[in-house]
């Protein structure tokens, strides 16, 4: 009789747990990104292994009539590494260091190498990057192939580090591009979004690892921008600098803290503080604190003051170039089936910050979306690349919302992201093109004017429009 | 059957449990998927093994050897079929294969040891064997990351389908000899 009881009770466990988990974005035989959205299944996915494997692979594919979508770690979130009955090239595996110059301060890395994989080998010979991510997980090739940018405020998005690469085109050619051979491709390719070729290799220019000494500051949202043009780009030893934004309702948008990382004096360049720093620390309690944030607004204001404790209390310390390129992010992750935390980032002209939040807070209560945070960051202007998301100096805010994956839930999402991008529009600005596909087409076309010549190339570069994904099926397509 | 024996075959069906439970289900934890998913797969296959024994228990005292004969080749089919899954449905039905194989499995195990030593004399030959068993599925357990670095999960699959099939054969041919 207990028996019985007990069994059924296990029986009744398990079935909750089975419906529990029994969403789409958790069926391990499908295929999707970091976002989780649009599972599908694909042909095949191929490790890339060699050069001559990968040519061999761009021609057996072309030879069937196939499409390649190209994957690095696929935390980009919009369908951009794979595509329906695609083979999917995971460019994981190709992942070597080439070559280091400590001379001429060069790196050339396989395009399936981390940052974390670059990092660890140029830092013996004191080096770092000069623009990647606030965290090094993401592969080169994905980064290239996104131009993207980060905490550091003098070297510009990625592209102006980028010396050259190799390009396997659509025709199994391999294309050595730089400013200065086949230089019309250079632009495209970076920032490309996988549409034109596979990177292969690329050789960027490095810079020196420094130590930095780590200051703290809160500032208002309205005073936010004559103390970033005073107190920051105007003090030449910041060289990094990140600050978010109060998203709880006691601070709702009118409190910042800002993190700025000052060259610090030679008699404090202790050479253990190089020593790359591998391990997240206290993920397990961070973890914890961040997923109250995520199901309670009151929340947000105690964490807001924690996270702004914990900050200063950091004050003065200091910290290796290479190691404030390794933030935390295991913290963050979520697996919680059919919900997730996806990343939208807007690009905000510098005079407009204030006014933009304004109205963005407005959206936001109108739409009940729930923002779990917003970090800021400075991107220098850039008119490299053909997709630049940085038409001038910009503020770039990325902002992280928990949002429900079943379709209703999208769809509703959908529009308030829509209306924001309107505001972003209307205030001169851009967003960024990795995150989920919300935005309509037309408001892509807006805010990359572009567009319609970067996709006309790709067809030009790829007739056959054989390197193809979610994003370029969403927006590129004739 | 001996001491000797049941600790040899089980040594086997262990080195090849070892062999493939840490690591056969880490392809349901992809990107994203929630612990309580791959949880539940685990759980599946435990609950079957109790729900099982509920039944096998009136013949584990006649008929224990069969009844590991018959696990083995449970567990030799499962491994050679997991390969193949393509759903996670799939992978639930043969975890409650699984389960009721085990129990098959340790039932008998327990019926046999205790039928081949005797009451106040079981230290030894429970050491011995507890030492053989968990020994072997230490060693296992390393060979097998080694194995799935340098080779595919798939090798593991068919290695323990192998190694099954070889207790089986050994458990029958000690039946075939002992009811001559
Ligand atoms: C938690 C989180 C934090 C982030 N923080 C930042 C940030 O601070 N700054 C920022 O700029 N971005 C940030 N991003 C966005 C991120 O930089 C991009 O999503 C980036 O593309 C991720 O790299 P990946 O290796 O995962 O690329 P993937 O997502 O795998 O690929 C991205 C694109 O690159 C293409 N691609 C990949 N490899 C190649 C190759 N070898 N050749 C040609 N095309 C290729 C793919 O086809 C795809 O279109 C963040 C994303 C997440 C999820």
């Amino acid at each position: 009789m207990r028996k019985g009881i007990v069994l059924l009770l296990l029986t009744l466990l398990s079935a909750l747990t089975y419906s529990y988990t029994n969403h789409s974005d958790q069926d391990p035989y499908l295929l999707t990104d970091y976002s989780r959205l649009h599972p599908v299944k694909v042909k095949r996915i191929v490790k890339g292994q060699e050069t001559e494997q990968l040519v061999q692979v761009v021609r057996d594919a072309a030879a069937q009539g196939l499409k390649v979508s190209i994957a690095g770690q696929r935390h980009s979130q919009g369908g951009h590494t794979y595509y329906k009955d695609a083979v999917v090239v995971d460019m994981t595996p190709f992942n070597r260091v080439l070559a280091i110059d400590a001379a001429a301060r060069t790196v050339t890395v396989q395009a399936g190498a981390t940052w974390a994989d670059v990092q660890r080998s140029i830092q013996p010979y004191g080096l770092a990057i000069r623009t990647m991510q606030s965290q090094n997980i993401f592969t080169v090739g994905g980064s290239l192939s996104v131009n993207a940018h980060g905490r550091d405020i003098r070297n510009g998005s990625l592209i102006k580090s980028v010396l050259s690469y190799r390009l396997l085109m659509a025709d199994g050619r391999i294309l050595e591009v730089s400013r200065t051979s086949h230089s019309e491709l250079f632009p495209l390719a970076l920032g490309g979004y996988g549409l034109f070729g596979i990177i292969l290799d690329v050789t960027l220019s490095l810079t020196d690892d420094e130590i930095y000494r780590l200051r703290v500051d809160t500032v208002s949202t309205e005073d936010y921008i004559d103390y970033f043009r005073q107190n920051v780009l105007g003090d030449p030893n910041i060289q990094m600098h990140l600050a978010r934004v109060s998203v709880g309702p006691d601070h709702d948008l009118t409190d910042m803290y800002a993190l700025n990382y000052e060259i610090a004096a030679e008699t404090e360049q202790d050479p253990g503080l190089f020593r790359l720093r591998d391990n997240e620390q206290w993920v397990t309690p961070a973890k914890a604190l961040f997923q109250l944030n995520r199901l309670s607004d009151a929340w947000k204001d105690t964490f807001w003051k924690m996270q702004l404790k914990v900050f200063q209390g950091q004050d003065g310390e200091l910290i290796s170039r290479n190691n404030a390129m390794r933030s935390d992010s295991d913290f963050m992750e979520t697996q919680e089936p059919g919900w997730n935390d996806l990343l939208q980032e807007y690009f905000i002209p510098m005079d407009e910050y204030a006014d933009f939040l304004r109205d963005f807070g407005s959206v936001l209560k109108r739409h009940e979306m729930n923002l779990l945070n917003i970090t800021v960051r400075y991107v220098n202007k850039d008119d490299e690349a053909e997709l630049s998301y940085a038409t001038e100096d910009m503020f770039a805010l990325v902002c992280l919302f928990r949002t429900p994956l079943s379709e209703q839930g999208q769809e509703k999402f959908g529009e308030g992201i829509q209306t924001v991008v309107n505001q972003v529009i209307a205030h001169g600005g851009t967003y960024y093109l990795p995150y989920a596909g919300y935005p309509t087409k037309a408001q892509l076309y807006a805010a990359y004017p572009k567009a319609e010549t970067f996709f006309r190339l790709k067809r030009k570069y790829d007739p056959d429009e054989l390197f193809y994904n979610g994003f370029y099926e969403q927006y590129g397509v004739n | 059957m001996n001491i000797r024996t049941l600790i040899r075959t089980q040594s086997i069906v262990t080195f090849a449990g070892g062999f493939i439970y840490p690591y056969y289900l880490l392809f349901l934890k992809n990107l994203g998927n929630s612990y309580s998913k791959y949880g539940l797969a685990f759980a599946v296959f435990t609950i079957s093994s109790a729900a099982a024994s509920q039944l096998l228990s009136r013949y584990v005292d006649r008929h224990s050897r069969r009844l590991m004969l018959t696990g083995s080749l449970g567990l030799t089919a499962a491994m050679l079929c997991f390969p193949w899954v393509m759903s996670y449905m799939a992978v639930l039905v043969l975890q409650i294969v699984m389960g009721m194989c085990n129990a098959m499995q340790r039932m008998s195990e327990k019926a046999l040891l205790a039928d081949e030593t005797e009451a106040g004399n079981r230290g030894r030959p429970i050491g011995d064997y507890h030492f053989w068993t968990t020994a072997t599925s230490g060693g296992a357990i390393l060979a097998a990351g080694y194995v799935i670095d340098y080779l595919t999960i798939n090798v593991l699959f068919n290695v323990s389908a192998l190694l099954y099939g070889i207790s089986a054969l050994l458990t029958w041919r000690r039946r075939m000899n002992e009811a001559s």
